[in-house]
């Protein structure tokens, strides 16, 4: 404990000195204007400034606290678009359109902007607090999660999906196997045998998640727009000065903990990070609301507090292996483990002792960078929300050009371009069938993790199922999958009971 | 309807798949319990399973789309692939001038506030994102073979 | 054509000697898999050793996928005339050139630039296992082949699967028979590794340089024919431990086929001159790797008489039939 007190001390006095702490704030701002915009996320923002952070020159310690700051800004500024325009700024913020766009629709964008902010801030503050404490220990949990386990982990994030289940049950499944068909396109890295890419090179990576988040839902967003607009029954957003209340804040506080604490362990976990956290959190808190999880997706600010809160909780957890052992453990973190070698400065165990001002500094900065972000975010937010007050045939064709921005300054590559169109095509086609889009992505997500960690697992067992379940922690994740899935059902088999009883 | 015939599509899409995950998927050295078509194999038929229960109990029946509706949305659609195949050609300047300009004057913007837009979209986004914020967008590959002989 | 260039010439002009005509504006390694494992540090390597060529910090980019298929396809089809970028690759590269895995690409579809030095086959496990030393490993593995759980970062038929596959052939038992775990990347490996889900790790030497320091895991051989100098110097070969299994890795840099010659030579002028300097023999060891010092013309010899070998040892295998 006393070296964690007197390490941090020697981060706050680095954090702290007035030329880091105006990085901190310069990062965050650039990185929520980043976030914001559909495609970009932390891994893009962090690798498009990391060059610059490079050549202006700063101490190592200076440049990783600028980083640090863009990183955390982007995971807030990804929440942006997801509300306003029903837009995913990036991968982990496609949950936040399910109750944050709904919101703004009813003229609480300012509401929905503040409270997410709150809950980021939390989920964020929340995370780094465990990490503080909890680095090592965590970091040895993280390397015993076995493949089995992770099969584990998928077959409990699809069980908390099954209460996304809409209308139609079977679309929402044909949606959740449709994302797991996309994510089989490209080489086999168990094999390298290619599959579904039909010679065409460019899909032989597969297709990157961030263009099937911003095809279906950025491009078929657009489509519908102007379908609704030319037939006239769109009607200019009302945006009203709301914003956050006690009262939000007090029916949102245990989702808020509760999803701080399911994303900063998902985080920690090498390969999944937020957009699985957002998920899950999502999927539970919906299931624990009970007959309120029918309000769910209609702009339930709990609905919103989850994702946002576990999302950012998850940026905070990732950072764990990268710290302690060296293994980055999101596609983030790796960019700034890159940083640090870049520094020439190695990750690992012997981060703490060799370079403590830059271990500690880092840790530091984020708390200040979480601080800094709510008080950038806050008074920011009637600007943003005054992004609604843009004519309509002017906001529709800026949603193509911010989405072509997003993916094509990624890797420069026009087929992308055409990609996403094409998928906004079949993304407006799945919405008029009624499709809801968030199974699709989710499949998207988990399907290479699913599949890969399967074969490994058999692997490792010369083909005998059994090691699925082995050991505590994969039955563990079956118990609480069957939990979410069960649980809600036998409840409101006895509420109805109970209620018959006293008819 | 509707749904029949998306779902008609979709059908012929999955059994595609998966004629080509049981058939010409193969590894070819591996001895692992699951093979790189296992997965596909499963997917596919559960996907085909789940298609045939939505054909046979359609709950969409009319996509509610007129058909101007359809020409109009063509229209748009055309306007974004064109706009993605001149992105690199006449750069992101020109080409985000001309998208920007030709659909808000479609959905119903002024001549003069569209043209306006256009200018304030290429030129301002330009500056913004490539100049300030050093991000990578396409300068325009016919300017360059034009600077690039003018030397 | 990005704003950086306006800046970067000056600097590149001023801090080369022989790129004079430097188009290179910004420099860029891609390193074929996800970070932590071999490419990666292959990249390292020139990001520090070339930083003073071009005045502008390299970027490393990671494009994971086949390991190293998809960054191969890539540069034989869209990037063929990107001559800001460079892309890493090792012996194991080549040996799925050999094997047909980048696809119809061969080794004349790209120019070979450099190289970053020489690495060996290490035989990994954890600090805690109960193999002492290699032979402890051996007699698992002649007992019965599969009760050994062996893992690295690439698929059936990589390099990482052969240097398992020489071991088990060594132990007198048949490569099909052994348990083998394929993962994205040496970092997942290695992860994989501290975790218990694999048991033995054949790793390069090069990434166990950090993580020897740190104790968590044990470095039971290496696959060198002489012994290494550096960290190290206590660490036996396999040869010494009684068993003939060898290789070596060689690490370098490609560049798509259509590369300028101009652009190609700015960039192996910069590998020559970067290998005259103390500091880039001091960099290799550091990373762990030998000297081995090719670029240019001579490198493209070494490369077209190594694919000879390692086709031969494919067809041994039964890795082409």
């Amino acid at each position: 404990m006393d070296t964690i007190f007197s390490g941090l001390a020697t981060g706050f006095m680095v954090a702290l000195t007035p030329f880091n702490l105006m990085l901190v704030m310069g990062g965050c701002f650039f990185g929520t204007l980043i976030g914001a915009l559909p495609g970009i996320g932390p891994i893009n923002g962090v690798a498009i400034l990391l060059p610059i952070a490079y050549s202006l020159g700063f101490p190592p310690e200076s440049a990783l606290i600028l980083l640090a700051g863009i990183y955390y800004g982007a995971e807030y500024g990804g929440r942006i678009s997801s509300i306003l325009l029903n837009v995913p700024g990036d991968a982990g913020a496609v949950m936040t359109t399910l109750d944050g766009n709904p919101m703004a629709r009813k003229g609480e964008a300012g509401r929905a902007l503040s409270l997410s902010a709150v809950a980021s801030f939390i989920g964020g503050t929340v995370s780094i607090v465990l990490m503080t404490l909890f680095a090592p220990v965590l970091s040895k949990f993280a390397v015993t999660f076995s493949p089995a386990d992770y099969v584990a982990l998928m077959v409990f994030a699809f069980a908390s999906l099954a209460s996304l289940v809409g209308k139609n049950p079977t679309k929402t499944l044909l949606g959740a196997l449709i994302g797991l068909m996309l994510a089989t396109i490209g080489i086999d890295a168990n094999t390298g045998v290619a599959r579904y890419a039909f010679g065409i090179p460019d899909l032989l990576a597969g297709i990157d998640f961030l263009i099937v988040v911003v095809g279906l839902f950025g491009m078929a967003e657009l489509l519908s727009l102007v379908e609704e607009q030319l037939s006239g029954r769109l009607k200019t957003l009302p945006v009203d000065k709301s914003f956050v209340r006690w009262a939000d804040m007090a029916k949102a506080k245990w989702t808020i903990l509760r999803c701080s604490i399911i994303g900063f362990i998902i985080g920690v976990l090498p390969g999944t990070g937020a957009s699985v956290a957002s998920a899950v959190a999502y999927g539970t808190e919906k299931r624990l609301a009970g007959e309120d999880g029918k309000l769910f997706g209609t702009g339930d600010v709990r609905g919103l507090a989850a994702p946002e809160s576990a999302n950012n909780a998850a940026a905070g957890g990732a950072m764990v292996p990268m710290l302690t052992l060296g293994i980055p453990g999101s596609g983030t973190t790796a960019i700034l483990l890159g940083a640090l070698l870049m520094f020439n400065i190695q990750p690992g165990p012997l981060l703490f002792t060799q370079h403590p001002e830059i271990a500690w500094g880092l840790i530091a900065s984020m708390y200040v960078g979480n601080v800094a972000l709510l008080l950038i975010n806050l008074p920011l937010v009637g600007l943003f929300a005054r992004l609604l007050l843009i004519p309509q045939h002017y906001l529709t064709p800026l949603i193509a050009i911010l989405s072509f921005v997003g993916i094509y300054s990624i890797v420069g590559n026009p087929f992308d371009l055409f990609l996403i169109v094409g998928l906004g095509v079949f993304g407006w086609f799945l919405k008029k069938m009624q499709f809801s889009l968030a199974p699709i992505i989710l499949g998207f997500v988990l399907g290479g993790l699913f599949e890969g960690n399967l074969r490994r697992a058999l692997s490792i067992s010369g083909g005998d199922w059994g090691i699925l379940f082995e050991d505590y922690q994969s039955l563990l994740l079956y118990g609480l999958a069957i939990l979410v899935v069960v649980g809600p059902a036998y409840v409101s088999y006895r509420n109805r009971k109970a209620a018959k009883l006293n008819a | 309807m509707a749904d029949r015939i998306f779902s008609g599509v979709l059908f012929l899409v999955t059994l595609a798949y998966a004629v080509i995950a049981f058939t010409s998927i193969k590894a070819p050295f591996q001895y692992d319990p699951l093979g790189p078509e296992t997965w596909p194999q499963l997917l596919s038929v559960v996907a085909l399973l789940c298609i045939a229960h939505v054909f046979w109990r359609p709950d969409v029946h009319d996509a509610g789309v007129p058909r101007m509706m359809w020409v109009r949305l063509g229209y748009m659609v055309l306007l974004m692939l064109a706009y993605a195949e001149l992105y690199e050609r006449l750069g992101f300047v020109v080409s985000t001038m001309l998208y920007a300009g030709t659909a808000s004057r479609m959905l119903g913007a002024k001549l003069v506030n569209a043209a306006i837009f256009a200018g304030v979209a290429g030129i301002g986004g330009y500056l913004l994102c490539s100049v300030i914020l050093d991000m990578n967008l396409p300068f325009g590959e016919w300017f360059e073979v034009l600077l690039s002989s003018g030397e | 054509m990005k704003f950086t260039s306006l800046w970067a010439a000056p600097f590149a002009l001023a801090l080369t000697v022989t790129a004079a005509s430097a188009e290179v504006n910004s420099p860029e390694c891609v390193a074929p898999a996800n970070p932590g494992g071999g490419f990666d540090l292959t990249c390292r390597v020139a990001q520090t050793g070339l930083e003073a060529a071009f005045g502008t910090p390299m970027q490393v980019t990671f494009m994971p996928g086949g390991i190293g298929a998809v960054a191969y396809n890539l540069f034989n089809t869209t990037r063929t005339d990107d001559g800001n970028a460079i892309v890493a690759w090792s012996t194991g590269s080549l040996l799925n050139i050999a094997t047909g895995k980048y696809g119809e690409f061969t080794e004349n579809d790209v120019r070979w630039v450099g190289t970053a030095g020489a690495d060996f086959g290490a035989v990994v496990v954890r600090a805690d296992s109960p193999y002492q030393d290699l032979e402890d490993v051996m007699t698992a593995l002649t007992g019965d082949a599969g009760s050994v759980v062996v893992g690295a970062g690439g698929s059936v038929g990589s390099q990482d699967w052969m240097k398992a596959a020489l071991l088990i052939r060594e132990a007198g038992g048949s490569p099909m028979d052994m348990r083998y775990v394929a993962f994205d990347g040496g970092g997942d490996a290695i992860a994989a590794l501290l975790g218990g889900s694999i048991a033995v790790y054949t790793g390069d030497v090069g990434e166990m340089t950090p993580h020897l320091e740190a104790g968590t895991m044990r470095v039971l051989a290496t696959m060198s024919d002489e012994r290494l100098g550096g960290a190290f110097a206590e660490i036996p070969t396999a040869k010494e431990q009684g068993y003939d299994v060898e290789w070596t890795i060689m690490r370098g840099f490609y560049m798509g086929g259509d590369v300028s010659d101009a652009d190609y030579q700015t960039w192996v002028d910069a590998f020559n001159a970067a290998y005259a300097t103390p500091e880039f023999a001091a960099l290799q060891a550091e990373k762990g790797l030998l000297p081995l010092n090719l670029a240019g013309d001579e490198l493209t010899a070494a490369v077209a008489e190594n694919m000879a070998t390692l086709r031969e040892i494919a067809t041994e295998a039964g890795l082409i039939q």
